[in-house]
């Protein structure tokens, strides 16, 4: 299955009734979209609301997903539209480098520039994350390390790693979920969140 | 024991090969079925998202999002809009390729083969005279094919 169909059967899932498959998407693309939105809302509590509205915007609009374009795409053209409509109701206008970065007549442009987006505190919590995870992908065991890069750094498919790897594709499977469960335990503290959560 | 431990790895490899869009179609619906039930299952879902944006430079941002537009969520009435998939058109394309084989089939079958003519019988040159001269009124004025070697006869001539 593909990213996109994978996509398709989550929004199936939710226009069925069910609103727990909508988290699992928003989950999927949030920090996708928050990044996006920085390049336009500069204002860090901001862009967050400009987000939340987007995935609202999105699950209001989702009987009108036809599938035509990937999930993705859709969700991303509602993300500028809604950031530009913040900006409007604001009086203020759309910042220049996003005017470059940013066309909502294209696809989405994977090929961002990491930047600080967020409060003081998400940004402290990003990067001791984001330590936590490069510390963890060090320590992983070499063919633990090498499957993970493969898969989440350089996006090959299990088959391809396999390949690559020299190993059967139930091998890349395994050492891929093994690492990520390593990883996990060191983000844990770090991502801990309260029981009362609704997600 | 043993067997649940088994277990308990197989459905946690099944989750990250999930994410990797590795499972088959049915094994995904199951998987998105299941994560949909088990808050457990979500947080690790979370955590491996996470990992994998992590490890592509992307920010963290606030790590209630979710938890917002879902809250946000429970005010908005439950979409119930059946997804119509496109049609898998592979069958149909199946059956017109099998129609039209066959029909070639059955033309080609059916067409004449180059076989030697079948022998006519011997025009009794006597039988054609009288059969022409019966016809003479709806003769037309056409030219002569040059493999056509009947002589056209009046009436006049028959009668002597």
């Amino acid at each position: 299955m593909s990213d996109r169909d994978s996509d398709l059967l989550l929004v199936e899932q939710v226009r069925a009734g069910d609103k727990q498959a909508f988290g699992l998407l928003v989950e999927k693309y949030r920090r996708k979209i928050v990044r996006l939105i920085s390049r336009m809302v500069r204002d860090p509590d901001d862009m967050e609301d400009v987000a939340q509205d987007t995935f609202i915007k999105a699950y209001r609009a989702l009987p009108q997903f036809r599938g035509e374009a990937a999930f993705y795409t859709w969700l991303y053209r509602i993300a500028v539209n809604t950031a530009k409509n913040h900006l409007a109701s604001r009086n203020k206008a759309l910042p220049t480098v996003s005017d470059q970065a940013v066309n909502d007549d294209d696809e989405p442009d994977e090929r961002l520039v990491a930047q600080e987006v967020g409060t003081p505190e998400t940004e402290l919590i990003s990067k001791q994350a984001a330590m936590a995870v490069n510390e963890a992908v060090e320590a992983l065991p070499e063919e633990l390390r090498q499957a993970i890069i493969l898969r989440e750094m350089e996006g090959l498919s299990y088959e391809e790693i396999a390949e690559t790897m020299n190993c059967p594709i139930g091998t890349v499977r395994s050492r891929i979920f093994r690492a990520r469960e390593a990883i996990a335990a060191k983000l844990r503290p770090i991502l801990d969140t309260p029981e009362d959560r609704r997600w | 024991m043993q067997r649940s431990v088994q277990h308990t790895q197989q459905e946690d490899d099944t989750l990250s090969a999930f994410i990797d869009d590795e499972l088959s179609e049915d094994m995904a619906r199951t998987a998105i079925k299941r994560l949909a039930a088990n808050r457990p299952e979500r947080k690790r879902h979370a955590e491996y998202c996470a990992i994998g944006d992590a490890m592509r430079g992307l920010p963290f941002g606030q790590a209630d999002l979710t938890d917002r537009v879902m809250a946000a969520l429970e005010k908005e009435p439950t979409v119930l809009a059946p997804m119509r998939r496109a049609p898998d058109r592979r069958p149909v394309m199946w059956l017109a390729a099998a129609t039209v084989a066959a029909l070639t089939w059955g033309l080609w079958a059916a067409a004449p083969r180059h076989e030697p003519p079948a022998q006519v019988a011997a025009a009794q040159p006597g039988n054609v005279q009288a059969y022409l001269a019966a016809h003479e009124d709806y003769a037309q004025a056409v030219d002569t094919a040059p493999d056509m070697h009947y002589t056209r006869v009046s009436l006049t001539e028959l009668g002597k």
